[in-house]
């Protein structure tokens, strides 16, 4: 497939945005106005100046799975039959509109594969997901930023893992080359003004070349079902790897590979919506039945369960496919820096054996 | 279910309110689209959620077998905020339903065989939908044994058609935990019944549903008149959402009672994470 | 970094272990920047616990939350051993004074504490990756990077509560590790941040909550990770019945989670700053209990976390309490 490589000089980065903003709904890394450090993608608004040189604390879940969205809507209306009976009526949620994603990571895009297998490849189709994705684009960089706890290469991705992407960022001294990955990103090409000259090219195959044999990460993680089932029954082994754990829901909201949410319903008066909410394995109550009763009563079944779905239900069901993109994020954002790399590496050892 | 989105629910109307026990209703709804309707289709065992809008959704048996189709029943023990609501519906009122989700019981399997149904308390809702069925369709069946049990009488669902089922050639066994004024049938907790019956597990099916901890008594007596796992069959419970294996919180190990249950035999229960 | 305060640590440890259930510590974490909280359960893994200015987990979070701690103690008839700095060592006092740790139970091992570094301040003033050690010198912190050796000042790299701390020293303990630190704020000194606020006009004050809690997740971190926040599993935030707040995670609801959140903990906080720490969206919100604690001094001329013995009057009625 033929398509032009172009480029995206770093001055003129916010222009070009300004651009593809007036095209699609636009999700960009940057830092929150009032604090440098917490970097999250947000809908570009003109003013806003990207983050692109170091990974996003929150990633672009949000594209594409809203921590809130409708579901659907709800009213209570006279009956014309019978003026004193009230009659439901409901409606579907707004359409959702073209957006790109810029500056995502490969583990970013890695997460969207995980969705997709659970919410469009059925028995149950998700039309809400799915007519998202559908017309959403995602241009990855080709990432040069790994960190101590990144661990990418140890899940089956890599700083150069393009899979689930429609456009490839490759950074390069002055800025960006743009090359499509596939069709759908033409309407992004057409936006971009400057081709890419051969030099810069040259520079940019360079850039992608030592990225992908670089590996990110260390033990392969990807073969530790069998050894997570043995385990299971390991109290003693949860509650040495994870009793520190808080329960809160930072690094499921963090993930982009975790997915699972609430339904509720919320309603003022006579109208009302049924809305999903992210939600979070890691919290008491998204067991906890009507009965009182909870199957997973402490945070170590909770925790369990957690890396039993990424590295072992999950790829069970999905052709070995791990929940797990190698970000880090969960790591780096743990108020108690519970590394899942450990917790996951470790069972593979004898139940006497955990250091 | 056959629309485009599986969140969105169906609207019904209560069509009849019957008062099972103090806790206990049972709803007859029938679909608003009459079209839907007149071609809804369901296996005994499968499961809808109810809406109540406003309020949330909330899972149920599908209560009335697909052999009688003039309505939809749902039997509702009231527990929580969605059930709260729903007791105080009465007929006319709508509600959401989206249905038929879940597995339900392999009952093409079980022709030819004798049955055996042990319930206790609501855990005869499931159980009714494939009795009924079973009665519907008589002779693929063979013998079939009900022990039902509840705290009382007054805790005992469905009254009104104990001669029905008994008429329809059911040997039912009625119990209840302790003497009762004018109560002429058995008394004892249901697995201590199960243990005087005797039953053979010979070609029989044995279906099992109630309390958490009527249930593994019950396992226990069944293992030891010698049933085996692949004959013990079951309903599992837990908090769903979705109910379409996507929100990810109904799962036991890989497997999620939404989708793959709630119907499981025991032996599938056993190559389970032990995670109830 | 094994320092001869992690040694006598170590050494102090090892001659109570066969009194001990388990002690509570930190051990070294993903990177050289991080510890993690751990539970040692064997004399043969004490060599495994660290302290120094990375360790900035309050562990007392543990003590009220998981109940099975003081169960097993009580079962062993031993004591559940915990590492505390001067902020941890009030959390401690504070939870005895709500009757939720039974003191009899505790081996408390106090630390005198210089402060701990807050590593998203190293963060903006250097690259992370490829940091090989931390280390502090007198009021030095140094750290060896990629690029090689960078120094800063401590105070330039201290966490904010650090910054503002009064009791360096533990208020409470059975043996102390380390000596005296004199604190590095002066009583009247110690609300400078919320006077900063409280300068603020009312609609610019709303402002600054407004842009701040706007990047709240709903994450509960900051919920979690305060020791009194007992009733985390049946919060108020969650619940559905009764329905205090919807979930949708806009500004009405945000407020309202932080602010009953900070009201349950009015005249109980006791600014251990860990709220703070573990936000992933870098929301100030021990700003939110210290003026609440402010007023609670000037008030009813009390502070949590001092004194054992001492009733938290926001728990109490007297009929003859005069000016409220």
């Amino acid at each position: 497939m033929v398509s032009a490589s172009m480029y995206i000089a770093q001055d003129k980065l916010t222009t070009t945005l300004d651009e593809l903003a007036k095209k699609f709904e636009l999700w960009v890394p940057v830092a929150a106005m009032e604090k440098q450090r917490v970097v999250r993608f947000m809908p570009y608004q003109a003013g806003m100046e990207p983050v692109l040189a170091e990974q996003s604390g929150l990633g672009p879940k949000n594209a594409l799975l809203p921590q809130v969205e409708t579901l659907l809507k709800f009213s209570y209306r006279k009956d014309v039959d019978d003026p004193g009976q009230k009659r439901l009526q409901l409606e579907a949620p707004e359409p959702p509109k073209q957006a790109l994603i810029f500056g995502a990571r490969p583990c970013d895009a890695r997460g969207f594969l995980i969705f997709d297998q659970v919410f469009s490849h059925g028995p149950y189709v998700d039309d809400i997901y799915t007519a998202r994705r559908e017309t959403t684009l995602i241009a990855t960089l080709v990432c040069l930023d790994e960190d101590a706890a990144c661990f990418c290469s140890s899940v089956g991705s890599g700083p150069a893992d393009m899979e689930g992407s429609d456009l490839r960022l490759t950074p390069i001294a002055g800025g960006y080359v743009v090359e499509a990955l596939n069709d759908r990103a033409q309407p992004v090409m057409e936006v971009l003004a400057e081709p890419a000259s051969e030099i810069q090219l040259a520079a940019a195959r360079k850039v992608q070349e030592e990225a992908a044999q670089r590996r990110v990460g260390g033990a392969d993680l990807t073969q530790s079902r069998a050894s997570f089932l043995k385990r299971f029954e390991d109290m003693g082994y949860w509650r040495e790897m994870v009793s520190q754990c808080l329960s809160c829901g930072i690094c499921t909201y963090v993930c982009p590979t975790c997915y699972c949410f609430s339904i509720t319903d919320e309603m003022k008066e006579d109208r009302g919506e049924r809305i999903r909410s992210w939600d979070s394995c890691m919290f008491y109550t998204y067991t906890a039945e009507a009965s009182g009763h909870n199957p997973r009563p402490t945070r170590l079944e909770r925790y369990r369960n957690r890396v039993g779905h990424k590295f072992g239900y999950f790829p069970e069901k999905y052709q070995g496919m791990i929940a797990c993109c190698g970000c880090g994020r969960c790591i780096r954002g743990c108020p108690v820096s519970i590394d899942i790399r450990r917790v996951a590496e470790n069972l593979k050892e004898s139940s006497d054996a955990c250091a | 279910m056959h629309v485009l989105s599986p969140y969105r629910p169906e609207l019904a109307t209560i069509i009849e309110v019957i008062q099972e026990t103090h806790n206990i209703k049972t709803f007859r709804v029938v679909l608003d689209d009459p079209e839907k309707m007149r071609t809804f289709n369901f296996r005994p065992g499968q499961v809808g959620q109810l809406s109540v809008f406003g309020v949330g959704e909330s899972t149920f048996v599908i209560n009335s077998p697909p052999t009688r189709m003039d309505y939809l029943q749902f039997s509702v023990m009231r527990v929580g905020e969605v059930t709260q609501k729903l007791h105080q519906l009465n007929k006319g009122d709508q509600v959401g339903i989206r249905a038929p989700l879940g597995n339900g019981f392999a009952y093409e399997d079980m022709r030819g065989k004798d049955i055996l149904f042990v319930g206790g308390g609501i855990g005869m809702a499931p159980l009714r939908t494939l009795l009924l069925y079973m009665l519907d369709n008589r002779d693929d069946y063979g013998n079939i044994t009900v022990i039902y049990g509840a705290r009382s009488p007054l805790d005992l669902c469905y009254r009104y058609e104990f001669d029905e089922w008994r008429a329809g050639g059911v040997d039912l066994i009625l119990t209840v935990d302790a003497e009762f004024p004018g109560w002429q049938e058995r008394v004892g907790f249901v697995p201590t019944v199960l243990s005087e019956e005797s039953p053979t597990p010979f070609n029989k099916i044995a279906l099992v549903c109630g309390p958490p901890i009527m249930i593994k008594f019950v396992l226990y007596s069944l293992r030891e008149l010698g049933f085996e796992d692949q004959q013990i069959v079951t309903t599992l419970e837990k908090r769903m959402k979705c109910g379409v294996g996507i929100c990810g919180r109904c799962n036991i190990g890989s497997k999620y009672v939404c989708v793959d249950g709630p119907v499981f035999t025991c032996e599938q229960l056993r190559e389970m994470v032990n995670e109830l | 970094m094994k320092t001869s305060l992690t040694t006598e640590l170590h050494e102090k440890i090892r001659e109570v272990f066969t009194e001990l259930e388990l002690m509570i510590g930190w051990e070294a974490g993903f990177d050289a920047l991080h510890t993690t909280p751990v539970f040692i359960r064997s004399a043969d893994d004490v060599g495994r616990l660290t302290w120094g200015l990375l360790c900035a987990q309050n562990l007392t979070t543990y003590l009220g939350k998981d109940l099975t701690l003081m169960a097993a103690a009580r079962e062993s008839n031993k004591k559940i051993g915990i590492c505390v700095k001067g902020c941890d060592s009030r959390s401690i006092v504070g939870l005895i004074q709500d009757r939720l740790i039974e003191r009899d139970r505790l081996y408390i091992i106090g630390l005198p504490c210089q402060g701990v570094i807050d590593w998203k301040k190293v963060a903006a003033r250097m690259p992370i990756s490829g940091i090989s050690s931390v280390r502090i010198a007198g009021q030095e912190v140094i750290i060896e990077g990629a690029a090689g050796e960078r120094r800063f000042d401590l105070q330039e790299l201290l966490a904010r509560r650090c910054l503002r701390c009064l009791y360096p020293n533990p208020l409470i303990s059975d043996c102390v590790v380390g000596e005296t630190v004199a604190p590095r704020v002066k009583k009247q000194d110690v609300h400078q941040d919320v006077a900063k606020i409280e300068g603020l006009s009312l609609q610019d004050r709303l402002a600054f909550w407004q842009q701040e809690l706007d990047r709240c997740l709903r994450c509960y971190a900051c919920r979690n990770a305060c020791p009194f926040c007992i009733c985390q599993d049946r919060c108020i935030a969650e619940t559905r019945d009764p329905k205090w707040l919807s979930q949708y995670v806009k500004l009405p609801e945000k407020f309202l989670f932080h602010f009953i959140h900070a009201m349950h903990l009015a005249g109980r906080c006791t600014e251990c700053g860990e709220c703070e720490r573990v936000c992933p969206m870098d929301i100030p919100v021990t700003l939110i209990k210290e003026e609440l604690n402010k007023i609670t001094a000037e008030l009813l001329d009390y502070e949590a976390g001092l004194d054992v013995n001492a009733v938290p009057p926001l728990v109490t009625f007297n009929p003859s309490e005069t000016g409220l």
